[in-house]
């Protein structure tokens, strides 16, 4: 892992540089050669994980039990990264700047077409992951058909779970989000909950596993909502390598995930929001893909 | 909400040494960075170098790329972490530090300076003899305030990057962990107050500024880029290439640009009516010194708090939209306005106010009739800068679903529509230089030129 060298330069661009662009890209390969391979020691493995996970606390304390976890199977210290957005994620895998990273599954589909990342493993529920529909509890919402004229939130326009399936199931339904509603993004899972619980907005979309950790810890109040619709199963999160990860490396971090059990690992588990791993492929992303496509956000 | 007790524990704070020390780095390096460039462009153009119209145009269309944007173009370049957050802030203030510092180059008194060139000096030597020592007070008043937004702007730039304060702001938020947060703003607020302190010391004894010198580069060493990808930068953004927008996109601009300018117009419309009743009690020339004292830390706090973090934490209550985005300019403009209005009143001549007292007035009449008209140019001058960077805040609100050019932009991004994100960067850009060019003609009819708005 030590290289970082970037191999997506697309030929046909290159033969069209300019003598000053050629003169620039010498003196950057330069200071590339001349810069240390990573800040934090070339064998650091710096492991990234979307906002979406930070439906529980993804502060610096909790964090921990996943990272010495991780370094204990690795063998190298790891470097946990939690970028605010999904874009510097992708854009990290895609420069070297990040090993390994945990993905939405609109965001696996980008990642794996434009930088090849490989599908890891992922939680038993990612595979039949659900979107879940909430209001408040006395609303007048009980199915998709009673959206039409209301005000609803998205999460992130990038979420599966948040955006990409509950509009497709709002399309399946017979509704045109575009015209039979007005909808936000409030940017996150738990900021769609508390829109809905405080009655900002009269109905949201989120993850599931968001909303439920959210009941259990206290931090929505049950009495106040209610889920008036669930989404067929779709597959969503999974863990990734960057391309050039040798697969040594690769299987290693596959396998600490696939180890991981209750309830010895029960904290770090926890943090993952999930009971036990399974190993992903990209033959999981058909259809995601295929819906992706249909909204135009591929 | 139980927004209102901060997490103190000890081992809360003990986690932060970290994180604020990032933010701080982070802030440190990006302006040493933006000084060091900052300076030699605006001589340049200070003293009409050749070329200089086109650094004029570089540096105003640097400025209209939204930070947050800066920072994760900045993350193609150079990777995650806080290296990314420094290069972002090193383009953006190197821009404001050049433009600002250009302006007052261009305004400095003529006759010494062409004195200086009847000897034959040369550029460096006019700039080192003449430029510097003509307008070092201004010079060092806009340089505190543009490390103030620096600091608070390290905020954002280091949630993108992975580093420093923001992405645990972020992190807790989304957690919901209101204590928290709010020990975090504490923090912030305590660090903006740090620094405005500092600015002071320095305006004092301009020598203390030469600190910047190896803080900044140690700073910079420390919060150096893990990697330099050119290759992948290369492919990346000659992606963006040409700029681009669909068919329903363009039709849908027009009403994108009418609810940023209404964010922005919004958002000054309610600090100004926050600020401007307030700020006559938070001058010590007017108000009781307790009162004053008790007002300022007010606006201090309110002025801490980014626009960008007003956003997030009103999310919550008021949910998304332009008028939500409106409020969190509007609060944060507040505090900027009513530190600004209360300085002008402090700064109204004295005599004029004398002669009203001499007559028995009481305090409401002398502020009415004494201190406001005395006073006005300065207050409608902070309130045009405001709105004039406003227009670029309510781009950056748009990002967190504020609406507006920002939303589509930040959305573009977000889906990698690379083509769509530069022609919205663009047209940010068109508005940004539009507001800067009608807010410097109203400015010149009102007989004013540059007021460092803090």
């Amino acid at each position: 892992m030590g290289s970082h060298k970037s191999t997506n330069m697309p030929s046909m661009r290159s033969l069209r540089l300019s003598r000053r662009s050629l003169l620039v890209s010498v003196v950057a390969m330069g200071l590339e050669a001349a810069l240390p391979g990573r800040a934090r020691g070339a064998s650091t493995v710096r492991v990234g994980m979307i906002p979406d996970a930070g439906g529980t606390q993804v502060s610096i304390d909790q964090k921990k039990p996943l990272r010495d976890y991780l370094a204990g199977k690795l063998g190298r210290d790891v470097e946990l990264v939690i970028p605010t957005n999904y874009n510097a994620t992708v854009e990290a895998l895609g420069n070297g700047s990040l090993d390994f990273a945990y993905l939405g599954g609109l965001t696996y589909v980008k990642a794996h077409a434009r930088y090849g990342v490989v599908p890891l493993v992922q939680r038993a529920g990612d595979r039949r992951f659900h979107s879940l529909f909430i209001t408040q509890r006395a609303s007048a919402i009980h199915a998709l058909r009673d959206l039409r004229g209301k005000k609803f939130a998205f999460g992130d326009i990038n979420s599966t779970s948040g955006h990409l399936m509950p509009y497709y199931a709002m399309l399946k339904a017979g509704l045109d989000p575009e015209r039979d509603l007005t909808y936000r993004y409030t940017g996150n899972h738990p900021a769609t909950a508390k829109a809905v619980e405080a009655a900002v907005v009269d109905a949201g979309a989120l993850d599931e596993s968001v909303y439920r950790a959210m009941i259990d810890g206290g931090q929505l109040d049950k009495t106040k909502l209610r889920v008036f619709f669930t989404t067929p199963p779709f597959v969503d999160y999974v863990w990734v390598a960057r391309k050039d990860v040798p697969a040594d490396d690769q299987r290693t971090f596959a396998d600490a995930f696939l180890a991981l059990r209750e309830p010895r690992q029960a904290p770090i588990l926890e943090i993952l929001r999930g009971s036990s791993f399974v190993r992903a492929t990209d033959d999981e992303y058909l259809t995601l893909r295929m819906v992706a496509n249909k909204l135009q956000l591929l | 909400m139980t927004l209102f007790v901060p997490d103190v524990s000890a081992a809360y704070l003990r986690d932060l040494i970290v994180p604020v020390g990032e933010t701080i780095g982070m802030a440190a390096a990006g302006m040493f960075v933006a000084f060091a460039l900052g300076i030699p462009i605006a001589v340049a153009i200070g003293t009409r170098a050749p070329g200089f119209r086109l650094l004029v145009a570089a540096l105003s269309s640097l400025r209209a790329i939204p930070d947050l944007t800066l920072a994760i173009l900045a993350v193609v370049i150079v990777g995650l972490g806080p290296g990314a957050g420094v290069v972002a802030l090193a383009l953006f203030y190197t821009a404001m530090v050049g433009r600002v510092y250009a302006d007052l180059f261009l305004t400095a008194e003529r006759a010494p300076l062409e004195a200086l060139r009847a000897t034959g000096a040369s550029r460096v030597a006019i700039a080192a003899f003449g430029l510097l020592p003509l307008t070092m007070s201004d010079l060092l008043t806009f340089g505190s305030y543009a490390f103030e937004c620096a600091m608070r702007a390290s905020i954002i730039v280091g949630a993108v990057g992975g580093g420093g304060l923001g992405t645990e702001l972020v992190g807790s938020l989304n957690a919901l962990a209101y204590h928290r947060v709010l020990t975090l703003i504490l923090v912030l607020v305590a660090l903006v107050a740090i620094v405005d302190r500092f600015g002071a010391l320095v305006r004092r004894t301009p020598r203390l500024g030469l600190l910047l010198v190896p803080v900044g580069l140690i700073s910079l060493w420390l919060n150096r880029p893990g990697l330099f990808s050119f290759a992948h930068a290369l492919g990346v953004f000659g992606g963006m290439l040409p700029p681009a927008l669909r068919l329903p996109e363009v039709a849908a601009l027009p009403a994108l640009i009418a609810q940023t300018l209404g964010m922005a117009l919004g958002g000054t419309l309610l600090g100004a009516v926050l600020a401007f009743p307030t700020s006559p009690a938070a001058a010590q020339r007017i108000a009781p010194p307790a009162l004053a004292l008790l007002l300022r830390r007010i606006f201090d706090v309110a002025r801490a708090i980014p626009e960008l973090v007003w956003g997030l934490v009103l999310v919550v209550s008021i949910g998304t939209g332009p008028f939500a985005g409106a409020i969190a300019l509007g609060l944060h403009s507040a505090g900027v306005l009513g530190k600004l209005y209360a300085e002008s009143f402090e700064n109204a001549p004295v005599a004029p106010i004398a002669a009203l007292a001499s007559t028995g007035a009481r305090t409401l009449p002398i502020v009415a009739f004494g201190f406001v008209p005395l006073a006005l140019g300065p207050l409608v001058v902070h309130t045009l800068f405001r709105l004039e960077w406003n227009v670029r805040a309510a781009a950056i609100v748009g990002m967190i679903g504020a609406g507006g050019i920002g939303q589509a932009l930040y959305q573009a991004q977000q889906l990698f529509f690379y083509r769509e994100m530069l022609a919205y960067v663009l047209v940010t850009w068109g508005l940004v230089a539009l507001s800067d060019w009608l807010g410097e003609r109203l400015r010149l009819r009102l007989g004013w030129r540059f007021v460092a708005s803090g």
